[in-house]
């Protein structure tokens, strides 16, 4: 296993069975409902839906992306959760 | 003589039933242990779901929001409930089915109209026999219970909920609590019944409206209580299982010691016997 992407922010990617990923990034990419969404140190608190497609997960010179569909994304204080309902690292 | 060899053979029997039960018990341990981190690693997403929809919803978005609906009048309801294919398992089905059967009868003395659907053989047999009338009867879930599962619950249901043509859904399955605590609940499912905020939200950024997240979020909550249902009664079955079969276990220990007991004195009686026999039979031939 690669190492994982790390960062000041906390990013945690949540499916119904299990905790995909728990750790840093310095940025996160993610298709919400009407587009992708950026998000970087210090994000405003947030919460959207999420589209269907690619999420990237970047951090310490490493890159992890995610197939996600249907579900929200939340930021608050550096801290981002993604809940979706499909979710698996790619 | 015959008496101790008809022990003997009781004894064997004892003994293999036994063998029978403890294989059962560990093969029960092994999956509860699966099944058990299925409960745990589901229930970060369930809590976070659930926050998050605690978080947006206020009283004007319950009015018009269809999954948030609360009729005045319950007038067709549905009870959803859930049992084993197998059994083995001690009182677990026959407590789901009896709180089952109390929702249903509860639903029915408020004048409401109500469908059972049931899931699992033995809930299933059980209606079959009593000739109680049956919306859906099926034991196909999947094991472990996966997501389309709980989609095939109250994807239907829900869908009738929101156009009106139901008017509540309750869930009778088995709650996980720990090892030795697994009791038959009924959870409300629809209309969600959503607690109050337990703080003040952030000024969080909307993307889209709050009424728009809530819309789509809603039914994700409503299939994901199923899920979990299914794996909290999953668990508790291999619970109950391994209760019942630790039980039947230490039972044929103990009636294999009584029994062995038993035979040891039916043993020395004949001994005894025998060699009252011989010193008799010595004796006259002495005289």
């Amino acid at each position: 296993m690669s190492p994982a992407p790390d960062g000041p922010m906390r990013i945690r990617v949540i499916s119904p069975t299990r905790a995909v990923f728990d750790g840093g990034a310095e940025s996160v990419v993610a298709p919400a409902h009407d587009g992708e969404v950026g998000i970087l140190r210090g994000h405003a608190p947030m919460v959207t839906l999420l589209g269907e497609g690619v999420m990237t997960v970047r951090g310490g010179g490493e890159t992890q992306e995610f197939q996600v569909s249907r579900g929200f994304l939340q930021v608050l204080n550096d801290d981002v959760t993604v809940l979706a309902e499909q979710a698996a690292p790619l | 003589m015959a008496r101790s060899r008809d022990i003997h053979r009781r004894m064997k029997s004892v003994d293999n039933t036994r063998k029978i039960t403890r294989t059962m018990e560990m093969v029960a341990t092994a999956k509860l242990r699966q099944a058990q981190r299925r409960v745990i690693e589901s229930r970060e997403y369930a809590r976070r779901l659930t926050e998050v929809i605690q978080g947006l919803v206020t009283p004007e978005l319950a009015e018009v929001e269809p999954l948030l609906r609360e009729p005045e009048q319950v007038r067709r309801a549905a009870v959803v409930l859930l049992s084993s294919n197998r059994g083995l398992c001690g009182s677990f089905n026959s407590g789901l089915i009896r709180t089952g059967m109390a929702k249903v009868a509860e639903f029915g003395a408020a004048g409401a109209e109500t469908e059972l659907h049931v899931y699992g053989t033995k809930a299933v047999s059980y209606c079959r026999y009593r000739e109680i009338p049956m919306a859906t009867a099926r034991n196909d879930l999947g094991d472990p219970p996966g997501q389309d599962d709980a989609q095939t619950l109250v994807g239907n249901l829900a869908r009738r909920f929101a156009d009106g043509s139901l008017d509540a859904v309750s869930l009778v399955f088995a709650e996980f609590r720990n090892m030795v605590s697994t009791p038959p609940v009924v959870k409300q499912v629809l209309p969600v019944s959503v607690d109050a905020p337990t703080s003040v939200s952030p000024y969080y950024i909307l993307d889209p409206s709050a009424d728009g997240i809530l819309g789509a979020l809603l039914p994700l909550y409503v299939t994901n209580s199923a899920f979990s249902a299914l794996l909290e009664t999953a668990a508790a079955e291999q619970a109950a299982r391994r209760t019942a079969m630790k039980a039947a276990t230490d039972n044929a220990e103990d009636f294999l010691n009584t029994l062995r007991r038993t035979f040891n004195r039916a043993r020395q009686a004949e001994i005894t016997n025998q060699i009252a026999e011989i010193i008799g039979g010595a004796a006259a031939l002495e005289d």
